[in-house]
């Protein structure tokens, strides 16, 4: 890699991104900070005052201190309308047809390895640098991502959907530290966000309720669907009334609302019928599953393939095969797997923990 | 002036306090603290510093020394003005293409049942006398045009509209933050009802401005206090920042002439050495104030080439800015009828009287490499 060429390094506000402009700095590259703003608290609901998450004003402040500190400059792009329609509509439909959306890899394969990408493009920078734990790796010309050191915070399974072509041009400066050593630079360099707090798991949905969010964003057609739903047991018959489909996920245990001599958990969702299907723990395996938007990260993809399959984050791995079933993908578990969320991702791993790729989970069979 | 590393090609947005001020505003921070509503002597001090700038500026002006009220600046002027004046069942007119000082203000109005009619300016950027008079309605209470854009620098016929006010009895207000110390004023001869100025866009401080109100004019004001500036806008006064507005002022009247001749030359060589290059460009707005450039780059996209400049460390504006430091396509640029793709690759470039030839050379020259390669 040649040095001083110029890397436009995401900021979100928070402490990773902070020490990821420093190493990006010490590897001698000529650094700009961007904070991509993705959605504005207004639009979004929550409290506008008492949050301090990325996007929030103080949040962008925060990012600038740091640029300032490390002398280089710092500009706030805004990328609301990218967002909102790639990432908070999906977001919204997925859960209004009864699925778990994930965000995190929307926003990774359409917003920052797309849209930063284009706006590199703009400042004449080659290559975007982000705070991810995770690593990639160059070996022959062909670039890989693997799991980074920090087994606890590792990142790798949100990035399966970016596309392959993107990683030469991609910068992971915090693959090969731990949180911990990443707070204690930011706190040796004075960093002015080097005690933020975490970063919430949705960060348009700054109370963490997704429900009240959806409520308040898709109020027209919540309405339609916020009525009473049916509980199902595994043959189909009535055994009860719910809040309504949108209030549950697959393996979901609290709010179901039938005694039971053991534990009920949800097993399917269905929005066109405003129902759930409730079931034991044990009927929730699922040795097969279907995916779609199927992204590979490798070159020497052939299929059937022999992987590590991951369909959760930070969840286990699972030995799988995968195979093309007249044009349509399916993982076979070794070991059936719990709760087999449609609208999730399923990651996939070689022997070494390198990303081959991933996909999203459908529909899958009992 | 105040020295920076950075060419500043952004005067429109504020100006580097001019260093006469400066040291003007550091001998009376250094000396004078006293209360000027105090009866002792340390008081009085202060007062008398606040007064004899407003006799200075009323001359300035042309206008009264009692028709002077200092405020923090042009924001709350406009405010003081409109909601002084407006109750409910009032009728307002002002230009669709304001300041969001006048704007976000006429808003709230309209939340208290004042009837608000926003005229568009012609394609030119120019709002009209007569598309005012159209609009005019039995409740109309006031008008309140901008004197200069401050997006694209077209002046407006204000002493025209003001004089057709009066005859229809109609108070007649002008956001002038961006005309004052720029062009001569005469506010006794003009039917200018209420003028807002700022001292940060001629070369004062920040934080200090003042608004024009016309004998006779009944102004109710919304901060209520210790009765200062005859309460319209109460609260301590700063002799540092009142004076150093005077001084800016002073100076900037002063020095009129040479500077509009010499902003003049500097857009002009602006514009030459554009004709030179490759890059395809369009000045947007007629009968414009000189050093307020609004200028379309047709092969690029205008905040980028924002970033660009600035990551050469040369300053210019693009679109309205938001707190968090983004912006959007101007809507300015869409009220005089130019699309939002035109508008995204539109830019403002204001030259101030710091601009040299050298840096005109040097701007281009970094234009010239962005937008060709």
């Amino acid at each position: 890699m040649k040095k001083n060429e110029t890397v436009l390094v995401a900021m979100s506000g928070g402490v990773d991104s902070a020490v990821a402009l420093l190493k990006i700095i010490e590897m001698g590259y000529k650094a700009i900070g961007v904070t991509m703003k993705l959605w504005e608290y207004n639009n979004v609901g929550g409290n506008v005052l008492k949050e301090n998450n990325c996007c929030a004003i103080e949040s962008i402040n925060n990012a600038k201190l740091v640029c300032e500190r490390l002398g280089v400059p710092h500009y706030t792009i805004d990328f609301t309308e990218d967002f909102e329609n790639k990432v908070i509509n999906n977001f919204v439909d997925e859960y209004l047809s009864g699925r778990t959306p994930n965000p995190c890899v929307r926003c990774n394969s359409y917003v920052k390895w797309d849209t930063f990408i284009n706006q590199a493009d703009k400042l004449g920078a080659k290559y975007i640098a982000t705070g991810h734990y995770a690593n990639i790796e160059k070996n022959n010309n062909e670039y890989k991502i693997t799991r980074g050191k920090d087994k606890g915070k590792d990142q790798s399974y949100v990035l399966w959907g970016i596309p392959k072509e993107t990683l030469s041009r991609t910068i992971l400066p915090l693959g090969n530290l731990r949180k911990r050593e990443v707070r204690q630079i930011a706190a040796d360099n004075k960093f002015e966000n080097a005690q933020a707090p975490e970063s919430m798991e949705i960060c348009f949905i700054p109370d963490n309720n997704y429900k009240r969010f959806i409520n308040e964003y898709a109020k027209d057609k919540v309405e339609e669907i916020s009525k009473k739903g049916t509980t199902l047991n595994e043959n189909g018959e009535k055994i009860g009334e719910n809040d309504g489909f949108i209030n549950y996920t697959v393996g979901q245990r609290k709010g179901i609302g039938i005694t039971n001599p053991n534990p009920l958990y949800v097993k399917e969702i269905s929005s066109d019928k405003n129902s759930i299907t409730v079931s034991e723990k044990k009927s929730l395996f699922s040795k097969e599953c279907k995916v779609s938007n199927i992204n590979w990260l490798n070159n020497k993809i052939t299929l059937p393939l022999n992987a590590y399959a991951q369909i959760r984050y930070n969840g286990q791995i699972s030995e799988s095969k995968i195979s093309d079933n007249d044009g349509s993908i399916f993982v076979t578990f070794e070991k059936p797997q719990l709760a087999v969320t449609p609208g999730q991702s399923i990651v996939f791993y070689d022997e070494k923990e390198s990303l081959l790729g991933g996909g999203i989970i459908e529909l899958h069979e009992s | 002036m105040i020295k920076t590393n950075n060419l500043y090609f952004d005067t429109a947005a504020t100006t580097p306090l001019d260093l006469r001020v400066a040291e003007h505003m550091h001998e009376i921070n250094k000396d004078i603290f006293g209360n000027p509503s105090s009866i002792h002597q340390v008081g009085q001090k202060s007062h008398n510093i606040i007064e004899r700038s407003r006799k200075k500026i009323a001359e300035l002006l042309h206008c009264k020394q009692s028709e002077i009220y200092f405020t923090s600046g042009g924001s709350e002027s406009n405010n003081i003005a409109l909601r002084g004046v407006l109750k409910s069942g009032d009728h307002l007119i002002t230009a669709s293409y304001e300041h969001p000082a006048i704007l976000d203000v006429a808003e709230y109005l309209e939340s208290i049942d004042v009837e608000v009619t926003y005229v568009k300016p012609n394609q030119d950027g120019i709002v009209e006398s007569q598309n005012i008079k159209k609009a005019i309605k039995s409740n109309t209470k006031l008008v309140s045009i901008m004197a200069v854009n401050n997006e694209i620098g077209t002046i407006n016929p204000i002493n025209q509209i003001s004089d057709m006010c009066k005859e229809h009895n109609i108070y007649f207000h002008t956001d002038a933050v961006q005309y004052v110390g720029k062009r001569e004023i005469n506010l006794n001869s003009s039917s200018i009802d209420m003028l807002s100025l700022g001292a940060h866009k001629f070369y004062g401080p920040k934080g200090i401005g003042a608004i024009y109100i016309k004998s006779g004019v009944s102004v109710n004001p919304f901060i209520f206090g210790g009765g200062q500036e005859k309460g319209i806008r109460p609260g301590t006064e700063s002799p540092s920042l009142i004076s150093g507005l005077c001084h800016a002022l002073e100076i900037a009247m002063e020095d009129l002439e040479k500077n509009s001749i010499h902003v003049n030359d500097m857009e002009n060589l602006f514009l030459e050495l554009l004709d030179k290059t490759k890059i395809k460009y369009n000045v947007n707005g007629k009968s414009r104030l000189r050093g307020i450039i609004n200028i379309t780059f047709f092969d690029f996209d205008g905040h980028s080439l924002l970033l660009n400049l600035d990551m050469r460390n040369i300053a210019i504006s693009f679109g309205s800015a938001c707190a968090s430091g983004t912006a959007k396509a101007s809507p300015v640029l869409l009220s005089i009828g130019l699309n939002e793709d035109i508008a995204n690759k539109t830019v403002r470039i204001s030259i101030g009287k710091h601009i040299a030839e050298n840096d005109i050379h040097s701007l281009v020259d970094a234009l010239e490499g962005i937008i060709i390669k």
